[in-house]
């Protein structure tokens, strides 16, 4: 860790958020606020026959798709607009918004809440993929429940699998996560200057004025969104908050008065979308030298009842569906279902994990059948730069997985524990390889995002920073600030950044994908350079950057033909663990890391978030179960969604290695998402190295390692 | 909205439980997430609520010493920090009280509390039926002393009547030389129970003198057999271990646990059997 | 509705509300103490820790009537004292904080541990921050912040 960049600084909003100063969404006054709670479908798939209300005191409102004015849509704008603001006629999963009740007085809202009482006419929900492949009930979404297909393939397939020695197959499933950030959802919605005003707790504040102006049919400069201090997001705040700001927003415009809705936690973990389950199977030929020649992928994705991101988490799923390896003949066919449940989206990784999953244990799987060591057997077929991706284009990385994984060897003693934990009838010890592609897939930077960024000179030599990506924990207000008064030459103190606000910034685009700092914090760099050259104008200078395309990435997004991205994070983790063969409950013993994110912007800030994107990969590898009961979240409290404790796992062990990446800021390449998709695959292989069994599904509780013991 | 009571001591809380049944409220931690409600509204409580957590009266932990036997009283709002904390308290016991929860749910939760909800799932329940703990409950002008075992009546029930309030829990001091309490919990820290064991037995003269096994989260009430356990008595230790499998299968048609969202049926039996088989094969070790 | 006193941070006020209040949402809404969280309403996260009568507590589970002639101490009770500064700093250049809405909690848990244990073991640490929840640090860094704390701490604690 050489660059200087890396050297750590105090977080700038550490002190405020330790002592209790940082105003998050539900600390903040409004004048005559009124409180709003949504009235929603108790049933999976259902045609509203009648709701009877109460009649309604003054001051107290019901508020449905009936109040969407003319010009705008009962249609919530996302990437497509499937997903209804208010359900009309029929609800489609279990937490649907119906309707919203809202007054003065919180008590009176429930009061009136309960009195409410819908009827229903029950259809036949589909729940599993299998239902939703079979259309069960007819299909929810088009005529097929497919909300995206893909097909990749690269050489070819079926010829290699003709001349296959042996051929070795397996099937892999997760499960639900819930974001479990530890602020709930919430926003704010007020009226003033004639204009609706929405504060949030949120990623992408530029989402939610095109989704409210949409609903509304107004201009986008008729909605201003102000982020406020975030307490957390992991992809749950970067979609979802259009959910609940389209309906408040039609409430604001009918009343115009502040409306605050934000939810509870049992509301948040019961009605909030969660990571997509997956299930995906994995056919792999080898030739006569145990060298793979052949892959064949088959991954589902479940999307839930609306379309919302999943045909881009789809995407990704597959994009890294053939994890760090060289495999010349292989097809990948990818399948989103649409189903009654409530809708899946964004989780940190956004179908990365699932299919890192699958291939890590795939590989450990067949180096287990031909009684190989799994590291000899991956390392043999690590991508190099220059080598044909799946999407036939070339890896233009350079990959250093050889240097790091003598790295990991060497901190965690991986080799030889794996000889002497061979036989051992408790202990075991697991590794995995990832990388994960920054930025949007493709050429979306180009496209679709197109990012902008403003910097000016203000009053006593300090620079003003105005771009959309927010600060929502993982600490862009610190690392954006070190972009910009690096090039700068001020103190970090000296760039103003304030959490940003639609009618101030310009839209540089969410914040997601590991995008923040690769591509929004190398415009930062290059409009700072602008800056620099122009500062001598004095007080009030501006420059703007907006993103360029590198000309050597191509991409055709028809076909997902090309550069699907144009660097990757790279990373290996080993995990060890120990397990108790009375109650089948697992103990991890040690946890290292070692990642190549290009350059740390500040080596603390990037030790933070590798220990953090491990123990919420290894929840959900281990403890975080969330099932589905007739179409409903069986886990709905805290207490029964269980995240992990400080108790829970170890100390992580964590090293970056130097790597720089030419487009990114001093070299910086995504991170944030990266550092979560090696952990689940190696804790579930050294899980299955302690027990002696085969380990294919996540979350590996202990009901399920009994189960595979019996077998 | 439900009326409120502060008893300023033990006489005004049973006079008041006498007139409005006020359901007591120590520490709350079960009461305010039961009835727990939307942020900035009161909790959904059904009837009128008795702060009790202030009485110091009830506020203490004691050894009394009566022919030969000495027993630690508890009382009725000692908090679960104080019970892990006393130097008295039995291993199980403690252990069981720090198996629940956290630092700060301990430091206002009581031991009283965790009893008279009742839970199938109450750590300090399944110790506490171990150690033969008796529940000491007074009225106006009159006290009584039940067993665990028949205070407890099934899940979040008891024998409790509006107008009483217990006081104090007897948990008598008996010799025991092999101890466990085991939790199976959601995680490593601040979990529910999946499933929790207690074992304790002393041996005199190389056979078993006094035992005790009891199982809890597995049935509506935490399970023991007095039945079972005569069987286990006067045995010795190598006895015990040529009897492991006959004990467990006896075991076996007791424990009858469910599904439910923490875990499974098929799981919690065979857990608590291990867990019981552990203990077993330990115990024999002992003599 | 009832008057209620108690102690909150040092000095004593008077809260005119329904005792069954829950004293999380009085600190917040009736004394405007926004440095206490609400993460659950449960019980289990630890952002809505408080002091009473000088232990931890969950404010999300204690209704005003209970805390009668009791002695409350919040985030702002701390944060300009010699030890909440301590605490921040520490937090600080540990890399303690991310989202932050653990954080506060997470200083008054390390308020509380401090106080009867000077000198705590890493493994102490972790049990003495069981009940607070972070879902973005993975506690590493949080605990080396209460572990820098103890060390420039131990003459104040």
């Amino acid at each position: 860790m050489g660059a200087k960049i890396s050297i750590p600084v105090r977080r700038i909003d550490a002190k405020e958020k330790a002592g209790g100063w940082a105003k998050y969404i539900g600390d903040y006054e409004f004048d005559n606020l009124q409180h709003g709670r949504f009235l929603r479908s108790e049933r999976a798939r259902a045609k509203i026959i009648e709701i009877k209300k109460p009649v309604f005191p003054e001051g107290y409102y019901y508020v449905d798709a009936s109040d969407i004015p003319s010009s705008g849509k009962n249609n919530i704008q996302m990437i497509k607009d499937d997903w209804r603001v208010f359900a009309v006629d029929e609800v489609r999963y279990i937490g649907e918004t119906i309707a919203i009740i809202l007054g003065p007085d919180k008590q009176k809202v429930l009061d009136l809440l309960n009195e409410i009482e819908i009827i229903y006419e029950d259809l036949i929900p589909a729940f599993t993929f299998d239902d939703a492949l079979a259309c069960k009930g007819g299909a929810v979404h088009g005529t097929d429940n497919i909300f995206a297909e893909y097909l990749l393939n690269v050489g070819n397939t079926d010829n290699a699998f003709k001349n296959a020695d042996k051929i070795i197959e397996g099937k892999y499933e997760t499960g639900f996560q819930e974001h479990l950030y530890m602020e709930t959802q919430g926003l704010v919605g007020t009226w003033e200057d004639g204009k609706i005003t929405m504060y949030a707790s949120a990623q992408c504040p530029f989402y939610i004025r095109k989704s409210v102006a949409g609903t509304l049919g107004v201009p986008l400069g008729d909605i201003r969104v102000r982020q406020v201090t975030t307490g957390g997001a992991f992809g749950g705040k970067e979609h979802f908050p259009d959910v609940i700001a389209t309906p408040l927003a039609v409430a604001v415009n009918k009343i115009k008065k502040p409306i605050s809705m934000i939810y509870d936690r049992i509301e948040d973990i019961s009605f909030t979308c969660k990571r997509h389950p997956s299930k995906i199977t994995i056919k792999t030929g080898l030739d006569k030298d145990n060298n793979i020649i052949a892959m064949e992928i088959d991954t589902l994705v479940n999307g839930g009842a609306y379309e919302s991101s999943t045909p881009i988490v789809l995407q990704r799923a597959i994009l890294h569906g053939l994890g760090v390896y060289n495999i010349p003949n292989a097809r990948i066919l990818g399948r989103a279902v649409a189903t009654n449940t409530f809708p899946s989206d964004a989780y940190r990784g956004f179908g990365a994990p699932q299919g890192l999953f699958a291939i890590e244990m795939h590989m450990s799987h067949i180096a287990d059948e031909l009684g190989l060591d799994t590291s000899d057997f991956k390392r043999k077929h690590f991508i190099k730069t220059n080598d044909i991706t799946i999407t036939n284009s070339k890896m233009h990385d350079d990959v250093k997985l050889e240097e790091m994984f003598a790295k990991i060897d060497e901190m965690s003693d991986y080799s030889s524990k794996v000889k002497k934990y061979a036989n051992d009838p408790v202990k075991g010890i697991g590794i995995a390889f990832v990388n994960h592609g920054g930025g949007f897939t493709g050429n979306g930077e180009q496209v679709v995002i197109q990012g902008v960024v403003k910097m000016k000179r203000l009053d006593d030599g300090k620079a003003g920073l105005y771009v959309s990506v927010v600060e929502m924990g993982q600490g862009l207000q610190t690392t954006m600030r070190k972009i910009a008064a690096g090039e700068l030459g001020l103190s970090i103190e000296d760039v103003v950044y304030d959490n940003p606000d639609t009618d101030i910034v310009p839209d540089s685009g969410p914040t997601c994908a590991s995008r923040s700092i690769m591509v929004v914090g190398f415009l930062v760099q290059e409009c700072a350079k602008k800056l620099k050259a122009k500062w001598e104008e004095g007080v009030g200078t501006e420059a703007t950057h907006q993103y360029v395309h590198p000309e050597e990435f191509v991409w055709e997004q028809e076909t997902l033909q090309g550069d699907a991205y144009p660097a990757y994070g790279w990373g290996i983790n080993v995990v060890e663990v120990e397990y108790d063969p009375v109650t089948f409950e697992v103990k991890t013993e040690g946890v290292w890391a070692v990642w190549d994110v290009g350059v740390a912007i500040d080596e603390t800030i990037m030790q933070g978030q590798s220990s953090g994107g491990i123990i919420q990969a290894l929840g959900y590898a281990s403890i975080e179960k969330c099932e589905l009961k007739n179409g409903a979240f069986m886990q709905h409290t805290m207490a029964d969604y269980t995240i992990p404790t400080s108790l829970d796992f170890p100390k992580v062990e964590t090293v970056f290695i130097d790597n720089p990446y030419k487009y990114g800021p001093s070299g910086a390449k995504g991170a944030g998402e990266l550092v979560f998709d090696a952990a689940p695959p190696a804790y579930a292989e050294a899980v299955q190295n302690a027990i002696g069994k085969r380990i294919y599904d996540i979350p590996v509780t202990p009901e399920m390692i009994m189960e595979a013991l019996n077998k | 909205m439900v009326d409120s009571y502060r008893p300023k001591d033990l006489k005004e809380a049973l006079s008041i439980r006498a007139e409005h049944g006020a359901m007591p409220l120590a520490g709350g931690t079960d009461l305010m997430v039961r009835y727990q409600s939307w942020t900035g509204t009161l909790p959904l409580f059904k009837n009128s609520i008795m702060f009790i957590g202030h009485l110091k009266e009830m506020k203490y932990i004691k050894k009394e010493a009566k022919d030969k036997t000495s027993t630690l009283v508890i009382g009725g709002t000692a908090t679960l920090t104080s019970v892990a904390n006393h130097p008295e308290t039995p291993v199980v016991l403690k252990e069981a009280v720090l198996s629940i929860a956290a630092p700060a749910l301990r430091n206002n939760a009581t031991l009283t509390g965790n009893i008279c909800n009742a839970s199938p799932a109450g750590d300090s329940i399944c110790a506490l039926y171990a150690l033969d703990a008796v529940i000491v409950i007074e009225k106006t002008g009159s006290r009584r002393e039940v067993p665990i075992t028949e205070f407890i009546t099934g899940p979040g029930r008891t024998v409790l009547a509006e107008s009483e309030l217990v006081t104090a829990i007897k948990v008598p001091l008996k010799a025991s030389s092999v101890n466990n309490f085991t939790k199976v919990g959601t995680r490593k820290a601040n979990a529910l129970s999946k499933l929790s064991f207690t074992g304790v037995a002393d041996y005199k003269n190389g056979r078993v003198d006094s035992i005790a096994l009891t199982f809890g989260a597995v049935g509506p009430t935490v399970v023991r057999s007095v039945e079972l356990e005569k069987k286990l008595k006067g045995l010795s230790g190598s006895e015990i271990e040529t009897k492991i499998s006959a004990i467990l299968e006896d075991y076996s048609t007791v424990i009858v646990p469910i599904d439910d969202q923490r875990s499974s049926a098929v799981y919690r039996k065979k857990v608590a059997l291990n867990l019981l088989e552990k203990y077993l094969r330990e115990l024999s070790r002992h003599e | 509705m009832k008057e209620i006193k108690f102690i909150l941070n040092g000095k004593e006020v008077s809260v005119e509300a329904d005792p069954l209040k829950r004293l999380l949402d009085v600190l917040r809404e009736d004394k405007r103490m926004t440095g206490v969280k609400e993460g659950c309403g449960e019980g289990e996260c630890g952002a809505c820790s408080v002091l009473m009568n000088g232990v931890l507590v969950n404010s999300c589970m204690i209704p005003l009537g209970a805390v009668e002639e009791a002695e409350i101490v919040t985030p702002e009770g701390i944060r300009e004292t010699e030890k909440g500064k301590l605490i921040i700093d520490a937090f600080g250049d540990a890399g303690a904080v991310q989202c932050g809405f653990c954080t506060p909690g997470m200083m008054m848990a390390t308020e509380a541990l401090l106080t009867i244990n000077k000198t705590p073991e890493e493994e102490e640490i972790r049990e003495a921050l069981s009940g607070n929840l972070c879902r973005c640090t993975g506690y590493d860094l949080i605990v080396k912040g209460v572990q820098i704390a103890s060390e420039r701490g131990k003459d104040l604690w």
